[in-house]
């Protein structure tokens, strides 16, 4: 496809068009009135000859016979020496001026016609304006008679055409005048456009807090500009966000990198027995693993920032997946004191796998937070599109601004609380959010004192629309 | 028995090479797909290590080529892409498992045995023995020195697993998935919760100990001074 032309072009063309089919709509009415505005002048002149000619030829004291009646209109428009007369008297024959003839048929087509008729004709590059009628005999000797009176009217041709070519001149100059105008008021009406477009040349990543100025723009762009402050605002948070995550990322995996360096280092600097490099081989193999196991769950999540598909969908029956679990966690759970309970029950089409995961995160989040001799509790509810489960324990009161982060990245929650677990870095939950998002579901946490409950609603096919917040507010 | 390891990563490859010889293994390693697949083809080797990407020709096509040749021999994939397209797509080529890198070597040696124990065909056995330790598969009765050991039934599937695996180190990743079906990163506590429970009965009233802890790697059942 081809570029379209540029809006000023356009525009420009646009006026130009308009104001010159205007114009000239307007020369034409013009012309057209003064045409006709000299039709009327010469008919009324014509029609005052052909009266007093009409007198002539009724006066029974007239002349009869062509030559006399020559001689009579010749004495009547002696002062008038441009006008042309034709007299036809049948029988009689036709009096007519010697420089001047008439189109033909016009005496023939007039014979009978009572009313008066104007017409014009060339003769010779000049143009002729008449007036015909036929008249009747009023005297019983006498024929019916034609008559046709004319004048030249060069000089309403002259006017005319000066005339035109004025009009001509002045619709060729105001087109000119007018497409300067709007080129002009095109370039003053994009100027805004530009301004935005300066704006959003010096927006890069360094300076994604520029906005547009919604007031300066006119209104017509205030929708633009308001939309694109948009646009930035999400870039801005989601730069931030990926910026803030990429130093965690360096810093995270600075620390093991950093343990093993230091300790290869001060076990190479001198000579030591075998069990002293053992030693230390052991513990770098123990800072690897963190690191091994760190990467592939942040290649994880670089995987479901771009969207996770699921590898293959099955029906999953929750309350099996959870039993499942909960055999694997039962000697952990024994060890802290902990009991772990399950209500409900509810299938869902989705990737066993990833769910089996997402609930293994939860569990093993609510065991190391619980405090011993309490329940951790899985209640699944069946709702009519999707279904909740709900993962509760009961420890250390969650701090206020911790709901918020507790999905973030590696976020660890307060330090003091609750044992590190193995190999906890932090990705815990950010993946089980991950996880859950991927079947189009959603995971919150409802603090509420000393109860810490996480609420996942999940819809019963992954294909369907996930659970509003209105109906989702519902679960607790 | 002989394993082939096709790997480009020259550092990676030598040290496969010498961890699974020093496990017992005669091991030969190329470093590029055409010379791997031929090989593959006129060699008699018993198990085949292919990574995905390698120069010349990736570990798909040696797979595909191979399979078609009628060369049955296992194989394992170590693949760095961990999409699970590709993990389909190698099983249905006909790999017999994968693996993803990075990945533990204690986990590839026990993933290695797992391949030749299938390759071999044993017949299942009813019973296992490891010093005075008798595990009776039918009965689902454990014994130590004749006195009867009451287990749950994850006891009695852990101790199944290091029985039949003895002289293994496995990783706790692996007792994960082979006990509890859990395959994924998965809290590994878990696991030295059930070892700590299971050796408590096992190990604790009996003056030799059978489960040892291999630190950085997993655990092992074996006789004392078997090492």
């Amino acid at each position: 496809m081809s570029r379209p032309a540029s809006l000023t072009t356009r525009l420009t063309l646009l006026f130009v068009l308009v104001s010159s089919s205007v114009l000239l709509g307007l020369g034409w009415v013009l012309h057209a009135a003064v045409e006709r505005h000299f039709v009327e002048m010469d008919r009324d002149l014509l029609q005052s000859k052909l009266d007093a000619l009409e007198r002539l030829l009724k006066d029974p004291s007239a002349p009869a016979g062509l030559v006399g009646l020559q001689s009579a209109v010749d004495e009547m428009f002696r002062s008038d020496p441009e006008l042309k007369v034709w007299v036809q008297i049948s029988g009689d024959g036709v009096l007519s001026p010697p420089d001047l003839s008439l189109p033909s048929g016009i005496l023939r087509q007039h014979a009978d016609s009572p009313e008066p008729h104007i017409f014009s004709w060339w003769h010779e590059d000049v143009r002729y304006r008449g007036l015909a009628q036929s008249l009747q005999p009023t005297k019983p000797d006498v024929g019916p008679q034609v008559v046709v009176v004319a004048i030249n009217i060069d000089h309403h041709e002259r006017f005319m055409a000066r005339y035109n070519q004025t009009l001509t001149v002045f619709i060729a100059v105001a087109a000119l005048l007018s497409g300067f105008l709007g080129w002009w008021a095109s370039r003053r009406g994009i100027a805004p456009l530009r301004l935005i477009q300066e704006r959003a040349a010096e927006v890069t990543a360094r300076h994604l807090h520029h906005r547009f100025p919604e007031t300066s723009v006119p209104r017509e762009l205030t929708g633009l500009a308001h939309e694109l402050n948009c646009m930035f605002a999400r870039l801005e948070e989601a730069f931030d966000r990926l910026a803030a995550f990429s130093s965690d990322l360096a810093h995270e995996l600075r620390t093991p990198v950093n343990n093993v360096l230091t300790q290869t280092q001060v076990a190479i600097s001198r000579d030591r027995d075998a069990e002293s490099y053992r030693e230390v081989l052991i513990s770098n193999v123990e800072e690897l693993d963190r690191l091994s196991s760190m990467i592939s769950d942040m290649l994880l999540l670089a995987k479901a920032d771009d969207g996770l598909n699921l590898p293959s969908v099955e029906p999953v029956r929750l309350e099996q997946e959870i039993g499942a679990l909960f055999e694997f966690y039962d000697a952990l759970a024994e060890e802290e004191r902990v009991r772990l309970r399950v209500t409900g029950q509810g299938e869902i089409s989705g990737n066993r796998l990833m769910l089996r995961r997402a609930f293994s995160n939860l569990i093993s989040n609510a065991l190391r937070h619980s405090f011993p001799d309490h329940d951790v509790i899985l209640r699944i509810r069946e709702r009519t599109d999707w279904i909740d489960v709900t993962v509760e324990n009961t420890g250390e009161p969650l701090q206020p601004q911790e709901s918020s982060r507790l999905f973030d990245r590696f976020y660890r929650g307060d330090p003091a609380r609750g044992r590190q677990g193995s190999g906890g870095v932090g990705l815990g939950l950010a993946i089980t959010q991950a996880l859950i998002q991927a079947h189009q579901g959603r995971i919150r946490v409802e603090p509420a004192g000393e109860l810490t409950r996480f609420i996942v609603s999940l819809p019963k096919r992954p294909d369907g629309l996930p659970p509003s917040d209105r109906l989702a507010q519902d679960a607790s | 028995m002989k394993v082939l390891i096709v790997e480009d990563e020259r550092k990676a490859g030598r040290y496969l090479q010498q961890g699974l010889s020093e496990a017992g293994y005669t091991v030969d390693l190329v470093g590029d797909g055409v010379e791997g697949l031929h090989r593959a083809l006129t060699g008699d080797h018993d198990l085949l290590i292919l990574d995905v990407m390698l120069p010349g020709m990736d570990g798909w096509q040696i797979l595909e080529t191979l399979r078609r040749g009628g060369r049955d021999m296992p194989v394992l994939f170590l693949t760095a892409r961990d999409q699970v397209e590709d993990r389909v797509r190698g099983l249905e080529l006909g790999a017999d498992d994968y693996l993803i890198k990075p990945f533990a070597f204690s986990e590839l040696l026990a993933r290695v045995r797992t391949l030749l124990r299938r390759g071999r065909g044993e017949p299942e056995p009813t019973a296992l023995q490891v010093a005075d330790l008798e595990l009776d598969l039918l009965g689902r009765r454990a014994t130590r020195a004749g006195e009867r050991i009451d287990l749950t039934a994850q006891e009695f599937a852990l101790l199944k697993l290091f029985m039949r695996r003895k002289g293994e180190v496995l990783p706790r990743s692996l007792i994960a998935s082979q006990v509890w079906d859990m395959n994924f990163d998965s809290d590994t506590n878990v696991v030295e919760v059930a070892v700590r429970r299971l050796r408590r009965k096992i190990d604790e009233p009996f003056e030799s100990k059978l489960i040892r802890t291999i630190r950085g790697m997993g655990y092992v059942m074996e006789e004392e001074g078997a090492r």
